[in-house]
C-alpha cells in the first residue's frame, strides 16, 4: 500500500459536484480507470475522516478505508467506466460494501471476483403490499409477528417449504423460484416482479461443492430459521404519487411486509470455495491485484465460469428462501384476518438483489457493450423503458427497495436514465457503517485475566482501541442521508418511505 | 402392538426424534416409550445463526405429544428386554412392542461420588426429581459441599442463597467444562454480587411415585431460587476448593458438631456439612437385556453409533447422552453430553432412520461440522463455537482476547491465521461472524488484533 500523508492523499481526490467525488488514477497503484463516490456533506465528513485515520502513523494494514478499496477495484483487469462507491459504502472483504464495478465480457483480460459479489450471495429485499391500514394491524401486530414464521407447513406442496434432502436441493438450485412455484408456494405473477424472474438460467448445481450443499440444507428442527428477517411496515411518506400508484400504494398508512434475506451459509461456502480456486488461478494466469482479498479469475476461464454457475445456484437458493418467507407471510396474514392472501391484495411489489454479478448490456462511450456487472451492497436501478423491467413498471422505472437496518425506515426508489449513464444503472442498498464506530466507552483491563491464562502456555494477544478520537463522530451512515444523496445525485428517485411497526427475526 | 418406529426415552433426544419422525413420516406409526409421565419438549427455538440455536425445554404431560402429533403413541413403561431376532421389545408391564426401527434415547444417569453415607446426605443432581429433592433438603441446611465443575454446578453456585457452600472442583478454575481460566475470572466477579430475588416458583407438575425422570433442561434453574436455612446471606458464603476431590466421607457421630456429616478432601481439608451435592456429569444409562445380538459399547458404556447414528445392529439407532459417536469427526466438531447435541442428534436420527427406511441417500446434518453451544452462565449469555478451548490443538494456537469488565469476554482461538474456535460471553453480536469465519477458514492474519478492535464494527464486513 502506498503510504502518504493525509494531505497528499487528498490531492488525488476531487469534488466534482455537491454529491460526487472523483478518485484520480495514482491514488492506488495500477488503476486502470478512475474511481468515484457519492456523498452529501454529512457522509463526506465520515468518508474523509476514515481516510485520515488510516493515514495516521502505525495504522497501516488491518482494515482498509472504503475509498482505498474502491481504488483497488479500479486496478482490476478489464474494468470499464469507473469503480463506483455508493453513498452507503463501507469496508468489506475485498470490495467495499456499496461498490459496483463493470468488466467488459469481450476483453479476454476481464475478471470476475467473488469479493465483488460478497459472501451472502443474492442477499436482497422483497416487498409485499396489502390493502390493510395501520389501524387494522396495530392491535394484532404482536400476534402477526409471532405467527409469521413459527409454523412449519405440512401437507402443502409435495415437499417441505424449503428443500429438505439432497435431490430437492439440487432441483431448487437449478430452478430458483420456478421450484417454489411448482411446489405451490408462490403465485405465477410473483416471478414477473423479480429480477431475472427469480431464476438465473446459468445455475449449475454440479459446480457446487458437497460441503456447500450440506451447509445449505436446513438445520434440522429449525427448518430454515436463521434465514429470516422481516418487518411489517406502514407507508410513512409518498414522494412520487404516480409511481407509488403503479406499485399499488395509494395512501399513507397502508401496510406492507418487507422481507430481507439471502443465501447465508450456502452462499458463504460457494464464495469460500471459489476464493480458494481463484487464488490458484491467479498464479496460473499471472493476474495481479493490489489486495489478496480481491482474488479473481478471467471471466472466460474455467474457474471464472464455475464461479458464475455456482453463484447463480446460490442466487436461486436465495430466491427460494425469500419465496418461502413470502408464503409464510401470506399464510399468517390470511389466518389473522380470515381472508385469502388474494383478497388482501398481497402482491409482490418487487424483489431486488444487492449482492450479485450479472451480464448486462450498457453503453460505454456511446458504444453498446456486454458487461459483467458486480454489485456488492448495491442495487440495480434500471430506468423507464428498459427491456429487462416488467410491463407494470415500464413507465416509472424499476422499483428499488432499500432496507434500513432493523427497526429504522426503509425506502422505495425508482431507477433513472441519469443513473443508467452515471452508475450502470446502480444505486445504494441500505444504511452503512463507518469504519470506526465506538459502541460504548469500554474499560479494557486484562491484568487479572492474563495472569490466570498465563499458565496455559499459549501465546496471547489482546484487542485494544488504537485511536483516541478527537470527537466521537456520529459514524453511522444514516439510511435517510444515503437515500437523499442518491436522489440528489440523480441516480435514483425517491418514491415511498416506509416505517416499521413490527420486526421479526427468525 | 407394533409400529414402524419405536423410540425409547422421554428426554430431549427421544422427544425430538419422535416429533421429527412424525413430521417426516406422517403415515407411519411411532411409539414413544417413556418411564416418566412428563416428557421434555423444546420450545422458543431461536436460531442465533445457521448452527447455533437457543431453546427452552418445558415438561409436558407425555400424552400431550400424542395430541399434537397424531401418529405418535406414548406408552408409560420401562423397557426390560430387546429381542433383535424378532424385532420386539418387552417392558416391565409385560407390553410387547414390535418395531421395524428402534431408537434408543435413554439418556444418562448422574455420576455419583462413591460413599459410605446414608443416601439422604448425598444428592446427585441430574433430573427434575433430584432438583425438587435438593430444594427441599437445602431448606434445612446451613452448610453444604458441592462437587462438580460443569454447567449445573456453576448455576447452583450462582443461584444458591442463605447457605454456606464449599465448592470442590478438580480444576484450577471454575466452570472448567466450558470456559478457560480467563473467563472464569470474568465470571467470578458476578459471584460476589447478589442477584435480585423473587419468590420460588413451582418447578414442575406433580407426579406420583419414584421414577427416573428425564434430564434437566437448559434453563431448569430459571425460576428457581434456592434458599438454605441461614436467615441471611453471609458476605462470603462461597468457598472454592481448587484442584481437589472428595477423598472420604463419614458421619460425624460427635454430638458437639453442628453438622451431621464430614467430607475429607484429597488435600486433607475436612469440612463438616449437612449435605453433599454431586453434579459431576453423567454416564450413559441403559438397563435392558439384549437378545440375539450384541450392541457395541464404548469405554464409558455409551452405545457406539456411526455417522448415521446407527448402532452395531442394523435397524437399531441411538441418540443423545446414551450414545458414543464413532466416526471421523469434522475438524471443528467433537461430541459432548449436552442439551444442544441431544436435540441435534434426536432430529438427525429421525431423518437418518427415514432415509434408510425409504432407501434414500442423506447428507449428514451440518450441525456435526461445527461444535456449538448456547447457554447462560452466571447471568451472562455464553456461546461456545468450534474448538473454543483449543481442543485438538495442543499448545499450538494463540488466543486473541477482548474483555470489558462486567460486560463481555471474547476469546478467539487462532491457528495459522485462521479462526478455530471462540468463546463469546455477554451480548457481543459476533456469533454469526465467528461461525462463518470458522467454517470458511478465511485468513484473518492481515487484520491482526484489529479484528477485535472495539472501535471497529465488523458485523457485516464478511457478508
Amino acid at each position: 500500500m502506498v503510504v502518504r500523508s493525509y494531505n497528499d492523499e487528498l490531492k488525488y481526490l476531487e469534488k466534482i459536484n455537491n454529491y460526487c467525488w472523483r478518485i484520480k488514477i495514482g491514488f492506488q497503484p495500477n488503476m486502470k480507470v478512475e474511481g468515484c463516490f457519492y456523498v452529501n456533506a454529512a457522509l463526506e465528513k465520515l468518508m474523509l475522516e476514515e481516510l485520515r485515520n488510516a493515514c495516521r502513523p502505525g495504522m497501516t494494514g488491518g482494515f482498509l478505508p472504503g475509498v482505498k478499496q474502491i481504488a483497488n477495484v479500479a486496478a482490476l483487469p478489464g474494468i470499464v467506466g469507473r469503480s463506483i462507491g455508493l453513498p452507503d459504502v463501507h469496508s468489506g472483504y475485498g470490495f467495499a460494501i456499496g461498490n459496483m464495478a463493470a468488466f467488459d465480457v469481450n476483453d479476454p483480460q476481464s475478471i470476475v471476483s467473488p469479493g465483488g459479489v460478497g459472501f451472502d450471495i443474492n442477499c436482497g429485499v422483497r416487498l409485499l403490499r396489502t390493502n390493510l391500514w395501520e389501524k387494522d394491524v396495530l392491535p394484532v401486530k404482536e400476534q402477526l409477528a409471532q405467527s409469521l414464521f413459527d409454523h412449519i407447513p405440512v401437507g402443502v406442496g409435495s415437499k417441505g417449504i424449503i428443500p429438505m434432502n439432497a435431490r430437492d436441493l439440487d432441483e431448487a438450485l437449478e430452478m430458483g423460484m420456478d421450484w417454489s412455484l411448482r411446489e405451490g408456494y408462490v403465485w405465477a405473477e410473483d416471478k414477473e416482479h423479480c429480477e431475472e424472474y427469480g431464476r438465473m438460467l446459468n445455475a449449475d448445481p454440479a459446480t457446487v461443492s458437497m460441503r456447500a450443499k450440506k451447509r445449505g440444507l436446513p438445520q434440522l428442527g429449525t427448518l430454515g430459521a436463521g434465514n429470516h428477517y422481516a418487518e411489517i411496515q406502514v407507508v410513512d411518506e409518498i414522494y412520487d404519487k404516480w409511481a407509488a400508484c403503479k406499485m399499488g400504494i395509494e395512501e399513507k398508512g397502508q401496510v406492507c411486509v418487507m422481507i430481507h434475506s439471502g443465501s447465508r451459509g450456502f452462499g458463504h461456502q460457494v464464495a469460500t470455495d471459489a476464493l480458494v480456486q481463484m487464488e490458484k488461478a491467479m498464479k496460473r494466469y499471472n493476474i495481479e491485484t493490489n489486495d489478496r482479498q480481491l482474488a479473481c479469475s478471467h471471466i472466460n476461464s474455467e474457474e471464472g465460469q464455475n464461479y458464475l454457475k455456482s453463484m447463480a445456484a446460490a442466487a436461486n437458493f436465495a430466491w427460494v428462501n425469500r419465496s418461502s418467507m413470502t408464503f409464510l407471510s401470506r399464510q399468517a396474514f390470511a389466518k389473522q384476518f380470515n381472508m385469502s392472501p388474494d383478497d388482501l391484495d398481497m402482491h409482490v411489489i418487487y424483489d431486488v438483489s444487492h449482492n450479485i454479478a450479472k451480464i448486462e448490456e450498457h453503453l460505454v462511450d456511446g458504444k453498446p457493450k456486454t458487461l459483467l456487472v458486480h454489485r456488492k451492497g448495491s442495487t440495480r436501478a434500471f430506468p423507464p423503458g428498459h427491456p429487462l423491467i416488467p410491463v407494470d413498471y415500464q413507465l416509472t422505472g424499476q422499483p428499488v427497495l432499500i432496507g434500513g437496518t432493523m427497526g429504522t425506515c426503509s425506502y422505495v426508489l425508482t431507477g433513472t436514465e441519469s443513473g443508467m449513464e452515471q452508475t450502470f444503472g446502480s444505486t445504494c442498498h441500505g444504511a452503512g457503517r463507518a469504519l470506526s464506530r465506538a459502541k460504548s466507552r469500554r474499560n479494557l483491563n486484562y491484568t487479572d485475566v492474563l495472569r490466570k491464562l498465563d499458565d496455559m502456555g499459549i501465546s496471547i494477544r489482546v484487542a485494544s482501541p488504537k485511536l483516541v478520537m478527537e470527537e466521537a463522530p456520529e459514524s453511522y451512515k444514516n439510511v435517510t442521508d444515503v437515500v437523499n444523496t442518491c436522489h440528489a445525485a440523480g441516480i435514483s428517485n425517491k418514491c415511498i418511505k416506509l416505517r416499521p411497526i413490527a420486526v421479526i427475526k427468525g | 402392538m407394533s409400529a414402524t418406529f419405536v423410540v425409547i426415552g422421554g428426554g430431549i433426544a427421544g422427544v425430538s426424534c419422535s416429533e421429527m419422525l412424525s413430521f417426516l413420516e406422517p403415515n407411519h406409526r411411532i411409539i414413544l416409550v417413556s418411564e416418566s409421565s412428563l416428557i421434555k419438549t423444546v420450545t422458543n427455538i431461536q436460531a442465533l445463526t445457521k448452527t447455533i440455536t437457543n431453546f427452552d425445554v418445558v415438561e409436558k404431560e407425555a400424552q400431550s405429544l400424542a395430541h399434537t402429533h397424531p401418529n405418535v403413541t406414548v406408552i408409560l413403561d420401562s423397557v426390560t428386554k430387546i429381542n433383535t431376532i424378532d424385532n420386539i421389545i418387552e417392558t416391565k408391564s409385560s407390553n410387547i412392542l414390535k418395531y421395524k426401527y428402534l431408537c434408543i434415547c435413554t439418556g444418562g444417569r448422574p455420576k455419583l461420588i462413591t460413599h459410605r453415607l446414608p443416601s439422604k446426605y448425598i444428592l446427585g443432581i441430574r433430573d427434575t426429581d433430584s432438583v425438587e429433592d435438593f430444594v427441599e433438603k437445602l431448606s434445612d441446611s446451613t452448610k453444604i459441599v458441592l462437587v462438580g465443575n460443569g454447567g449445573i454446578a456453576s448455576e447452583i453456585i450462582y443461584k444458591i442463597r442463605n447457605v454456606e457452600v464449599h465448592w470442590i472442583i478438580k480444576d484450577k478454575h471454575i466452570t472448567a467444562t466450558f470456559v478457560d481460566p480467563g473467563a472464569a475470572t470474568f465470571f467470578q466477579e458476578s459471584l460476589n454480587q447478589t442477584t435480585s430475588s423473587s419468590t420460588a416458583k413451582q418447578m414442575r407438575y406433580k407426579e406420583d411415585g419414584p421414577k427416573s425422570g428425564a434430564a434437566l433442561g437448559p434453563d431448569w434453574y430459571k425460576n428457581l431460587e434456592i434458599y438454605g436455612a441461614l436467615s441471611k446471606s453471609l458476605p462470603d458464603n462461597i468457598k472454592i476448593h481448587y484442584e481437589s476431590e472428595i477423598a472420604d466421607t463419614s458421619l460425624c457421630g460427635d454430638s458437639s458438631s453442628l453438622h451431621p456429616i464430614k467430607a475429607t478432601l484429597s488435600n486433607g481439608v475436612v469440612i463438616d456439612c449437612d449435605l453433599i451435592v454431586s453434579a459431576t456429569g453423567v454416564l450413559p444409562h441403559h438397563q435392558f437385556n439384549i437378545e440375539g445380538a450384541n450392541l457395541n459399547l464404548s469405554k464409558d458404556g455409551g452405545i457406539v453409533v456411526n455417522q448415521f447414528l446407527q448402532t452395531s445392529i442394523e435397524n437399531i439407532y441411538a441418540a443423545g447422552d446414551v450414545c458414543s459417536p464413532n466416526w471421523p469427526y469434522a475438524t471443528h466438531w467433537f461430541p459432548m453430553r449436552l442439551w444442544t447435541q441431544a436435540r441435534q442428534m434426536g432430529c438427525y436420527v429421525a431423518k437418518s432412520m427415514c432415509a434408510n427406511f425409504n432407501k434414500e441417500e442423506i447428507l449428514q446434518d451440518f450441525c456435526f461440522e461445527i461444535f456449538t453451544h448456547s447457554t447462560k452462565l452466571f447471568g451472562y449469555k455464553v456461546i461456545l463455537l468450534g474448538l473454543y478451548n483449543g481442543q485438538k490443538l495442543g499448545q499450538d494456537y494463540e488466543m486473541l482476547l477482548r474483555m470489558t469488565k462486567g460486560h463481555e469476554y471474547i476469546k478467539f482461538v487462532i491457528q495459522n491465521g485462521k479462526l478455530q474456535g471462540a468463546i463469546l460471553i455477554g451480548e457481543t453480536d459476533l456469533e454469526e461472524m465467528c461461525e462463518n469465519l470458522i467454517l470458511n477458514q478465511i485468513d484473518i492474519s492481515p487484520y491482526g488484533t484489529d479484528i477485535l478492535n472495539p472501535d471497529i464494527d465488523i458485523e457485516d464486513y464478511f457478508d
